[in-house]
């Protein structure tokens, strides 16, 4: 019977069945480590196991009673006791899956919930580098997909071998006992499965490669197009569109039939070759009871066997499949597992009580790419207390120098001091609540307007978040919302404006309340009443503190103490608005232009 | 369900014939226990050694039969459902583009996405599905229960009970696990959703040290997943037995029945035994069967709901409209007044104003004041709630959408370029333009410059979304691309933000010569931006609150002079 011709899910999903195979690479030592990632979460998965081989008991037992059976009754002789044995047989196997499948439920999603806990651990520690690298998309199928792969592997795979193992060694014992020349048909069964099996796959394996590579072309231009529609619909570029599309879905179509088609062949070729082995036991043992050489109830118990006997070779095939793939998924989450995590706190790291903002670069250079310095040798010295203003055109650094300031990367070389220390010699969690950062895109989380403001703080007053919406000149238009600050926001804030969200940002930063503020362009979609509000509120709070403020428009920064100009990764200039003014160089002239007076 | 329906309707000749050979396949597996039965009792009995040859040989026959009605209906099926899965992603792709921005705020982007994946993708395996094992199962079932009756009888009460009790439990496994498994689906949404939005604001995450808020909210939503998933599967795990449980007490029954029965016809007995197992086989389907039914219904609804969308606006091309060769590029907006769909203010309220073609209109205005829902009403990305919305005199509902946004060039705030080479994205302005217009067209949005850095130039090739560049570049290669149209209308949506200073200022210098003739709606943050227009819109809370030139509402809009003031200040650099 093909039990496992059910529905494989080709695209995304990963379940199981006969499908794409991804090879790990490691075999071994994945599961070697999965083994101990699972350590103490296992309790009750040796019992599981031992339940999963009972449950072959009944298969393996209860034919053999059946022709004993048929034995009795076509012999005329009472077989009530071989019939109650089967039924008592039968009640067991009952239980025994009962209680098997019932706890494997726990067991198995104790473990994902596990290594998915663990996964996301790891995940939170890792540098932006990591984040920056990679698609989104990609990690949260490691998050989903990948682990709860495993999970299949473990629960199920696991069990399921277990139980088949059993069944074939029990079958090919107890056939051999009954009959040779029998167990010989029913073992060339084996041997031309073996060989469909290997052809089949052989096919498959290179198949499916070639449809996933089709299928992430053609989801990328779904996706793509489907997210851009306004620009699609705006350049009148539907027609087009739709060729294109059409063009990856017929590619697709075209080697998933394929892929389909081969991978189909499978199970009812199997089960052809079950049908030819059962005529040809048929047949047999059909001639030897007829010369009395067999009794009769052993052409039925050969029968069930035969039908058994098979079955079990093409599910460990398949679970073998399912499991090399779980394996591979494995290893792409021991891949993050392994990531370099932020560096550690060093050994006797700093406590930043009560950092003051003392600022100062010592000759760092930064790239993100290797010979491709973003930042070459700058060196600045920031007192407590002093505002600073970062302009420059776009790719010179602006945004660098912050995410160095930050740690959000590290300096090659050089250092950057604060207080008196190396950033690298404080604790990072202190390090981090030093800065209070408003950053180029917005994030909102998609829950109430005061949770977004609140956002890494526990048990916020509800005064103090009115307050900094207040002071961020958010309070208005919160308070126009249809729910106030309990209004949730759509995915992403996209209900808000541009402005809107930046100004809700702009309150997180202001109820953070930290020693040091940056500010990196987030005024620059924010109309300029609006902005005027927020640069009051800013003045406020940064009376006193160290800032750093990049903006594009230069008429924000005239407040500030000290005006840095960066140009290809270096200072080019740096004083106060006057200073800069009466210098004449590269920032008057941005300061003409952008006030119209060319 | 009606589109699994109608889908296989469509290709309903291939659908039976896979059926057809799916039948033959089954009933050749049906077939063989039954002339076993022969051999045993006409064969064995009879110890007539040629007899049991000749059963074989039939029963070979049969196999070879069923073989080749696997293999066909492998072939059909495959072919049948890929081509099925096929025609629906592209029914549905090129619905949405049909639709209307309203259609997609309201559907979601991701959510069609989704759709067009993996929801067509579970329908595709259901179709394939009922060309195997789907309905192979009810054929075997009912096929093994005919032939046990057939053969035997006096199972008939038996027969009857056993079919009985599995229908009840199954009807009660289903009953118990759909929900369940609904519960399941949604808390991987939840799921979905948590880890989205962290990776998304990851640096935000980092900023304010909220990695322990996030594993919270993160292990909250695994932990919900997975006690939705130990519910769902204990479902199947309670009955599932009991289903195996209950054919197994079957063939108990079957024997007892054919021990206190009369003797002699041994080998019906024995294929009823083995039709019990078949029984049994196709039962245990059942539930998998049902799962995939749900899953299938649930996706096939998501998709119907995007193929039964109407598009809201409709095309001013069916309904008689002007066909202009030669637009001019007036436009005028009549008390318009507009509500995005499901909010309660409007934003934009009565406005009402013209603009002549060749007009350079700056439009400046707090956030949220309704600039870009202004300028998105001119080429129908959305419809004017109230009022018209007039270019060329006539109103924009009654051109044909296609000549309307042909005419039409946006620049959007957050530039959106596709993979391909630079190229072949600021084709997208003009198909067939030359090599020269496009390095023309380059240079002014000052897009040439860093395009020549590149090793490739003009064929680098762009990542999804334009990803490998910077966010000034995508928006010089954006203004590059909306120049090539050579639109009548240009609107340009604050569309230089990314760009410092003095490229902004050259950009804007080229496209004023450029723009000659051109209708341009340009709008800024900056004052120094617009402050050059012909005219100049100020707009707070959706209306307008002045419009005239620099001068008019420096001397006359107190709402300009503030922005003005706030930027420029009362004194002059000089």
């Amino acid at each position: 019977m093909d039990k496992n011709s059910a529905p494989p899910s080709t695209i995304g999903g990963g379940r199981r069945g006969l499908q794409h195979v991804v090879k790990p690479k490691d075999m071994k030592g994945t599961l070697r480590r999965l083994w101990e990632l699972t350590e103490g979460k296992r309790k009750g998965l040796g019992w599981i196991l031992l339940l999963s081989a009972f449950t072959s008991a009944s298969a393996i037992v209860s034919p053999l009673l059946i022709g004993k059976a048929v034995n009795h009754i076509d012999a005329g002789n009472p077989a009530a006791f071989l019939i109650l044995l089967l039924a008592s047989l039968y009640i067991c196997d009952w239980l025994v899956r009962f209680l098997q499948q019932f706890f494997m439920a726990s067991i198995g999603q104790r473990m994902i919930l596990h290594i998915r806990k663990t996964l996301f651990a790891k995940m939170k520690s890792l540098p932006l580098a990591f984040y920056d690298k990679r698609q989104h998309g990609e990690l949260m199928s490691r998050l989903t997909n990948d682990v709860d792969n495993i999970s299949t592997t473990i629960s199920d795979s696991l069990s399921q071998l277990m139980t088949y193992g059993f069944i074939i060694v029990g079958i090919f014992f107890i056939m051999l006992y009954l009959n040779v020349y029998l167990t010989g048909i029913a073992l060339l069964a084996v041997v031309l499965i073996a060989l469909l099996t290997r052809t089949v796959t052989k096919h498959t394996r290179r198949l499916y490669a070639r449809q996933q590579a089709v299928l992430g072309r053609l989801n990328g231009q779904v996706e793509e197009s489907i997210s851009g529609l306004s620009m699609v619909k705006a350049f009148g570029r539907e027609q087009e569109m739709i060729r294109q599309f059409e063009e990856s879905n017929e590619a697709y179509c075209q080697v998933a039939t394929k892929a389909l088609i081969w991978s189909g062949f499978l199970m009812p070729v199997m089960n052809v070759i079950n049908n030819l082995i059962y005529v040809l036991i048929a047949i047999a043992s059909g001639i030897m009871a007829a010369k009395g050489m067999i009794e009769i109830g052993m052409i039925s118990s050969f029968l069930l066997y035969s039908r058994q006997f098979g079955r079990p070779f093409v599910e460990i095939a398949n679970i073998y499949n399912t499991f090399q793939t779980a394996v591979a998924g494995a290893e792409r989450i021991f891949e993050i597992l392994d990531e370099e995590p932020e560096p550690e706190d060093i050994p006797g790291a700093i406590d930043l009580d009560n950092p003051q903002g003392e600022v100062e670069f010592r000759h760092i250079s930064f790239g993100y790419l290797p010979g491709k310095p973003i930042l070459k040798d700058v060196s600045l010295s920031i007192p407590a207390g002093t505002r600073v203003a970062v302009v420059g055109p776009t790719g010179a650094g602006k945004t660098t120098l912050i995410n160095l300031l930050t740690r959000f990367y590290d300096v090659e070389e050089g250092a950057i001091w604060l207080d008196g220390h190396d950033l690298r010699e404080y604790r990072m969690e202190d390090l981090r609540k030093t800065f209070g950062v408003v950053l180029q895109d917005p994030s909102l989380f998609g829950t109430t307007v005061k949770d977004n403001i609140s956002y890494g703080k526990e048990n916020v007053p509800f005064e103090k978040i009115r307050e900094a919406a207040v002071t961020a000149g958010a309070d208005i238009f919160i308070r126009r919302l249809p729910q106030g600050y309990d209004t949730v926001l759509a995915q992403g804030g996209t209900a808000l404006s541009q402005g809107e969200r930046q100004l809700l940002t702009i309150a997180r930063a202001v109820l953070a309340d930290a020693p040091i503020m940056i500010l990196d362009e987030a005024t620059s979609s924010v109309d300029t009443v609006t902005e005027q509000r927020i640069r009051r509120a800013m003045l406020e709070i940064t009376r006193g503190r160290t800032s750093f403020l990049i903006a594009h428009r230069l008429s924000t920064i005239r407040d500030s103490d000290i005006i840095i100009v960066i140009k290809d990764g270096c200072i080019a200039e740096k004083g106060t608005h006057d200073q800069l003014i009466a210098l004449d160089g590269e920032y008057a002239s941005m300061y003409r232009t952008q006030m119209g007076m060319n | 369900m009606k589109l699994i329906i109608n889908a296989i309707r469509k290709h309903l000749g291939m659908f039976l014939t896979a059926i057809f050979f799916l039948s033959i396949e089954t009933m050749a597996d049906l077939l063989q226990p039954t002339f076993m039965s022969y051999i045993v009792d006409n064969g064995v009995k009879e110890q007539d050694i040629g007899k049991i040859i000749q059963y074989g040989a039939i029963m070979l026959g049969i196999a070879a039969a069923g073989a080749l009605g696997a293999v066909m209906r492998n072939i059909f099926a495959s072919y049948t459902s890929q081509r099925i899965g096929k025609e629906m992603r592209a029914d549905i792709y090129k619905k949405v583009q049909t639709l209307s921005f309203e259609n997609i705020d309201r559907l979601q982007a991701s959510s069609i996405i989704t759709r067009i994946t993996s929801d067509v993708t579970q329908i595709q395996n259901f179709i394939n599905g009922t060309m195997r094992i789907m309905m192979k199962a009810p054929i075997t079932c009912i096929g093994a229960v005919a032939l046990i009756i057939l053969q035997t009888p006096q199972q008939l009460p038996m027969m009857v009970l056993i079919i009985g009790i599995a229908t009840l439990l199954i009807g009660a496994n289903m009953k118990l696990g759909y929900p369940r498994f609904g519960r399941q689906q949604r808390k991987l949404d939840k799921l979905n959703e948590v880890s989205r939005e962290f990776l998304s604001s990851i640096r935000v995450v980092k900023a304010f040290g909220a990695e322990q808020q996030e594993e919270e909210k993160f292990g909250e939503a695994a932990a919900e997943f997975s006690s939705a998933g130990v519910s769902a599967t204990r479902v199947a795990a309670v009955f599932s037995p009991l289903i195996n449980l209950t054919v197994n007490m079957g063939i108990v029954v079957l024997l007892w029945i054919s021990g206190t029965g009369e003797a002699g016809k041994i080998g019906r007995t024995m294929a009823s035994v083995n039709y019990m197992t078949q029984v049994l086989f196709s039962l245990g389907m059942v539930s998998n069967i049902l799962n995939a039914f749900v899953r299938a219904v649930a996706s096939a609804q998501r998709v119907e709901e995007i193929l039964q969308e109407e598009p809201v606006q409709k095309d001013g091309a069916n309904q008689g409209g002007p066909e202009l060769l030669c637009p001019r590029g007036s436009v005028e907006f009549r008390n318009v007044t507009f509500y995005y769909a499901g909010t309660g203010r409007p934003s934009v309220q009565a406005l009402s104003f013209s603009v002549q073609p060749g007009e350079t209109i700056g439009i400046i205005g707090p956030t949220g004041s309704g600039k870009t829902t202004l300028v998105s009403l001119i080429p129908r990305f959305y419809d004017a709630t109230e009022g018209q919305v007039l270019v060329d005199g006539t109103d924009v509902t009654q051109w044909s959408m296609d000549r309307l946004r042909e005419n039409i060039a946006v620049v959007p705030q957050k530039a959106l370029l596709f993979s391909g080479t630079i190229e072949e994205n600021l084709r997208w302005g003009k198909p067939d333009a030359s090599g020269e217009e496009i390095v023309h067209a380059s240079k002014i949005a000052c897009a040439d410059e860093f395009v020549e850095g590149f090793a490739e130039k003009y064929e680098t090739s762009l990542g999804q979304g334009g990803v490998n560049l910077s966010g000034g570049q995508k928006q010089r290669l954006s203004i590059a691309r909306a120049l090539l149209k050579n639109p009548r209308i240009l609107i340009l949506d604050d569309c230089t933000s990314a760009l410092d200073a003095s490229t902004e200022a050259s950009v804007l210098a080229g496209l004023r010569e450029q723009a000659e003739g051109m209708t341009v709606f340009l709008i800024s943050q900056r004052i120094s931006t617009v402050m050059k227009a012909d005219r100049i819109l100020c707009m707070e809370d959706g209306q307008v609150r002045g419009l005239g030139t620099h001068r008019e509402l420096l001397d006359g809009c107190p709402a300009y002079r503030a922005i003005y003031e706030s930027q420029i200040g009362g004194k002059i650099y000089g």
